[in-house]
């Protein structure tokens, strides 16, 4: 005889449950303990497994059904039996269509139809599991199948989070719309801090302008991330730095005269023209190397002498102010120079410089030329001992010789600020003496 | 207002309550004639009588018991123990019948009684007089743990520690007790479990208690003059720990620093940190959360070695300049 | 082993009530009252061990059966109003000091209705509006706590006075001499109830105890100390009444050690493998506290079998329904298990 498919009791007072689906159609061949019913009491839902192995027939009660608990359901047919042998009474009767299914049929199904019990969906929410994710082992998705994808994702090793940042550095991110892997960061071990994060993604220069558009017209603009970090390491070295500053004028004929040589040759070999920045750097990495006194650091309590040049080229960018580095300038050619300050500014412009790429400068170089400065002072960037301000090439009449001859000359202010602490004012004007001398005789160093 | 000493200050709140409570009374060991071993009670048997300066053979654990007794019974003993370390021969009473008679009897019980207890190295008193055991005590549900940084606090808070219905760890620091502060005359209490921000500051937030509030403030001193701004939160009470306090300033700083004279091990500064970390100040921390301690070592006697074992204002200096750079 | 001696003791064997009853001043219906109680307490502790078979008591407890003599002596020779501090094994002292055994078996079963609102169970039940400052779980915990109820008493100029009761376990605990110290030097009014039951858990007190009886050791303090047969209910009411009179008049405390043995194992996980049945059975049969003031009111016709079994009948019936109380309480709220840490 068929054996009956009956309804189990899961509840002291409970007397029926609500079919939710059947996972398997009449005529499937079903493993005892396999999920074969979908059912929700008041309380649960849960799936009711077969009791016994065999082809799933005459099912009774169907999805969204009532059926009644320890009563007959379905029948499940054995090798050699057939649904003649299932006793009358229990026998289904083909559901008649009724008048509101009749009616229903005119608002054509709106449910999307799932591939996953409902069951499923519930445990894969709680689990976290993407549904679409899962692939069913029989017509759909069952909350087995959810259970064994969750198992087998957690024997997957989760990478760990391959950005280092602070919790701060993260939440801003996270509000800005920023992508903490396009970030770099300067704290230790190139963790990003908030400072990092820049108000704005560098990635969508129209959001940008229209972020800048609007920061134009509210009053008042929250201190924080780059702009915080620049007016803390600012205030902190105004305030604890005493700064010299000595200024002189550089006659620059002969420097333009032989970058313009340089470059003339340079665009014969396909190289880009070597800047006027560049070329300073160069020309400054020299000098350093004669005063090792202004390629220095005062950190507690101690001057540490550089051997490297590192040469920092504050840099402007969208959010701010970042110094870049030139690591063992000193060592470099021009042409490596150029490359590297190229490759460096193009890096902060798209906001991905590294920590390495901030870090271990040892005297700073800042050009506000191009925006037709001529003289100003800078602030020193700590720790670092000395700046260069490079105002603009002006050109104007000078005295050229000592029959006070007057010429046309494209000349330069360079303006040093020096931490008293480590320079004295003899030794900054001896430093830009050399400088001066550099560059109005460049083949002192490019010899 | 008139300049008085930390000594000064917690004797005129005793003086001053016992006067208006007759239900209080003081209980320890020496407090009559030789006014205690750090003179607190000097004056006081000749005012209140030894009744209520009520000398004790040396027993710690019946001192701490017998306050414990006689505050079940609607007395408001306070129990002077003359070192802090002592407390180890009482931790019974204090933790096992004070700390939980109301709760284990259903809320019927109060216990209002307070434990004066003077901790703290820096006297050359060695391993056994020198502790700061407030972490240990921090651990007993039931017990609130009160140190004060300043003799202003010290009146305040231990005003509103004797008229508390609850047992109440009373933490001295020995070095404190010669430090004048601004104390106005007459009755003020200052509420349990409250914070103070005794210097503001926006650069890094330093959680401290008792005597490392004094180091800590000569540093934001110092640093403020250099433009690190630090901000120095004297939790006061220890136990219950002012959570949103803490909270408010490192979401304001992003920066922690906790400094405390207890070991390190199991110190509080540990809970500090959780506070921030399970709360939301944990996505404004900008620098990992840091704390100096208590070496993991006993007091030892040599001036030099003594200091080396706590934190003195040059490490909290040391420390928060590495933190503010980035360089720890 | 020997641990006592009956020649030891400082007083006469109870041997006729109506002499003693009078010489006392207690008149038949307080010694029937007093039967009653021991009787109470005993079906109490009976209860207590079936509900713990029954698997409804979640902790442990200590039981108290024959040890009846000195709580209801005591209980009965103090006042109202006098503070009482037990010590764990503390049924018995609750319902003679006029304990509601619903309000125990409700705390027992940990339910809200108990003295604690199931905060404390069978090992911290008190009653502290009713001066009844609770059972302790420390061996010694009330002795520390006794001086200051003393100091407390002392000080407010009330003419109370404190009993608290401890085991012959907690005579070797140090608190025991920085307690009768101060009591000593500051002549509180406490009393001392030494309640020897002759084991500490499974430790006989001769083996821990350098000098038994514990009463000497009063003597170093200068306390007065007196040793008794404390299943002797009138003995036990005699000498609790006459140091209750001495500490209320100012004279300080007094110590008393009474001679006892308890029936159930120390607790639950218990198996009696340090004791012999037969030491249990010659207590049981010979020494039992009940039956032996039993004997005392029939020889002296104020009580009859009848009455007897009345009683019997009346208190089980009183511990049914404490049980019945108990099972139809509420269980504490869990949301509330924060409330009370503080005050």
């Amino acid at each position: 005889m068929p054996t009956p498919f009956i309804m189990p009791k899961m509840d002291m007072d409970q007397e029926v449950v609500t079919i939710i689906a059947w996972l398997k159609n009449e005529g499937d061949q079903i493993e005892k303990g396999e999920p074969v019913i979908e059912v929700e009491t008041d309380k649960i839902t849960s799936e009711i497994e077969a009791p016994e192995s065999g082809i799933l027939a005459n099912i009774l009660y169907h999805e969204n059904e009532e059926a009644p608990v320890t009563k007959v359901v379905a029948y499940i047919l054995k090798e050699g039996e057939s649904p003649d042998s299932i006793p009358e009474l229990e026998k289904k009767v083909e559901p008649t269509p009724s008048k509101s299914e009749e009616t229903s049929t005119e608002d054509v199904t709106v449910k999307p139809i799932s591939h996953a019990t409902p069951l499923a969906e519930k445990v894969s929410k709680d689990l976290g599991v993407q549904l679409k994710q899962v692939s069913p082992s029989g017509s759909k998705v069952t909350r087995k199948d959810v259970e064994a994808f969750a198992e087998k994702l957690k024997d997957q090793v989760i990478p760990r989070v391959s950005v280092p940042a602070t919790p701060a550095a993260r939440s801003l991110a996270e509000e800005r719309g920023l992508d903490l892997e396009s970030l770099s960061g300067s704290g230790p071990r190139g963790r990003i801090q908030a400072a990092d994060v820049p108000m704005q993604a560098p990635s969508q220069p129209e959001q940008v302008l229209a972020e800048t558009v609007q920061a134009a017209v509210t009053t008042s603009i929250p201190l924080v991330g780059k702009r915080k970090r620049i007016a803390e390491r600012m205030t902190a070295s105004y305030q604890s730095t005493p700064h010299i500053y000595l200024t002189v004028e550089v006659d620059m004929t002969a420097s333009e005269s032989a970058r313009k040589r340089i470059n003339l040759l340079a665009e014969k070999e396909g190289q880009s023209a070597i800047s006027v920045t560049a070329f300073l750097a160069k020309m400054v990495a020299w000098a350093l190397g004669r005063h090792p006194y202004l390629n220095a650091s005062l950190q507690d309590e101690k001057i540490f002498l550089s051997e490297d040049a590192n040469i920092g080229i504050a840099t402007a960018v969208a959010d701010g102010l970042i110094v870049p580095v030139i690591h063992g300038a000193n060592k470099l050619t021009l042409r490596e120079i150029n490359m590297n300050l190229q490759y460096l500014t193009k890096q902060a412009r798209a906001g991905v410089l590294t920590a390495n790429e901030v870090s271990g400068g040892t005297f700073t170089i800042s050009n506000l030329g191009m925006y037709g400065i001529t003289s100003f002072t800078a602030i020193i960037n700590p720790p670092q001992s000395a700046i260069l301000a490079v105002g603009g090439l002006v050109r104007k009449p000078v005295v050229v010789d000592e029959n006070d001859t007057i010429a046309v000359r494209p000349m330069m202010n360079l303006t040093l600020g020096a931490d008293h602490r480590v320079v004295d004012g003899a030794v900054a004007a001896a430093f830009l003496a050399d400088l001066v001398r550099a560059l109005e005789s460049p083949e002192l160093v490019l010899y | 207002m008139p300049e008085i000493t930390y000594r000064e200050a917690i004797h005129d709140a005793m003086v001053e309550e016992m006067r208006r409570d007759e239900n209080v009374f003081l209980i320890g060991e020496d407090i009559g004639t030789y006014g205690g071993a750090f003179g607190v009670s000097a004056g006081m048997l000749a005012e209140f009588g030894p009744e209520r300066i009520r000398e004790t053979p040396i027993s710690e654990l019946a001192i701490v018991g017998a306050a414990a007794g006689a505050a079940m019974v609607g007395m408001k003993p306070i129990a002077e123990l003359m070192f802090m370390d002592f407390i180890l021969l009482a931790l019974e009473p204090l933790m096992n019948q004070a700390a939980k008679a109301r709760y284990m009897f259903g809320g019927k019980a109060t216990v209002p009684m307070v434990v004066r207890m003077p901790g703290g190295s820096g006297t050359g008193a060695a391993a056994q007089h020198s502790q700061s055991l407030e972490s240990i005590l921090m651990h007993i549900p039931g017990i609130k743990v009160v140190a004060p940084s300043t003799a202003y606090d010290a009146k305040g808070l231990l005003l509103s520690a004797i008229r508390d219905p609850n047992p109440i760890c009373f933490v001295e620091h020995k070095l404190l007790y010669k430090v004048k502060g601004e104390v106005p005359v007459g009755e003020y209490t200052i509420p349990l479990g409250v914070a103070d921000i005794k210097h503001p500051g926006d650069d890094i937030t330093v959680v401290t208690s008792g005597i490392m509030v004094q180091k800590s403030l000569a540093v934001a001193q110092k640093l403020n003059q250099e433009g690190i701004s630090v901000e120095v939160l004297d939790l006061r009470t220890l136990r219950p720990m002012d959570s949103q306090a803490i909270i408010n300033s490192v979401k304001k700083t992003g920066r922690l620093l906790v400094v405390h004279e207890a070991v390190q091990t199991g110190g509080w500064a540990g809970e500090v940190m959780a506070v921030v970390s399970s709360s939301e100040a944990f996505d404004y921390l900008d620098a990992p959360m840091r704390r100096l301690a208590g070496k993991d070592v006993p007091i030892p006697y040599n001036r030099f070695l003594e200091a080396a074992a706590v934190p003195q204002e040059a490490d909290i200096e040391a420390e928060i300049r590495a933190i503010v750079s980035n360089k720890y | 082993m020997t641990t006592w001696k009956k020649e030891e003791f400082d007083n006469f064997e109870t041997t006729d009530v109506l002499e003693k009853s009078s010489e006392l001043g207690i008149n038949q219906e307080k010694l029937i009252d007093m039967y009653r109680t021991m009787v109470k307490i005993r079906i109490f502790e009976e209860m207590a061990d079936k509900q713990y078979a029954l698997g409804k008591v979640h902790g442990t407890m200590h039981l108290s059966a024959g040890q009846e003599a000195v709580a209801v002596g005591a209980g009965f020779a103090i006042n109202k109003g006098d503070y009482l501090l037990n010590h764990h094994r503390g049924h018995g002292h609750f319902i003679a000091s006029g304990a509601d055994v619903n309000k125990m078996m409700a705390e027992f079963l940990g339910k809200d209705t108990g003295y604690c609102h199931g905060r404390g169970g069978s090992m911290h039940i008190a009653d502290v509006t009713a001066n009844n400052l609770g059972a302790n779980g420390i061996v010694g915990g009330g002795l520390q706590l006794a001086v200051g109820v003393g100091l407390a008493v002392q000080m407010k100029k009330t003419d109370q006075i404190v009993l608290t009761i401890f085991g012959d376990g907690a005579a070797n605990e140090g608190i025991f001499h920085e307690s009768l110290n101060m009591a000593a030097i500051w002549n509180l009014p406490i009393l001392y109830l030494c309640e020897n039951n002759q084991y500490g858990m499974s430790a006989n007190v001769v083996r821990v105890s350098a000098k038994t009886p514990f009463k000497d050791r009063a003597a170093a303090y200068g306390i007065p100390g007196y040793y008794i047969d404390g299943n002797d209910v009138l003995a036990v009411y005699e000498f609790i009444r006459k140091a209750a009179d001495n500490a209320r008049s100012g004279k300080g405390p007094v110590f008393v050690e009474a001679q006892t043995y308890r029936y159930f194992g120390h607790s639950k996980s218990d198996r009696n493998l340090y004791r012999t049945k037969e030491e249990i059975d010659y207590w049981k049969s010979v020494e039992d506290p009940i039956i032996r003031f039993e004997k005392l009111l029939l020889n002296a016709n104020l009580i009859d079998i009848q009455s007897i079994n009345m009683i019997k009948e009346e208190m089980s019936k009183v511990i049914d329904e404490s049980v019945t109380f108990a099972e139809n309480s509420p269980e504490p709220d869990v949301k509330d298990v924060t409330e009370w840490v503080y005050a």
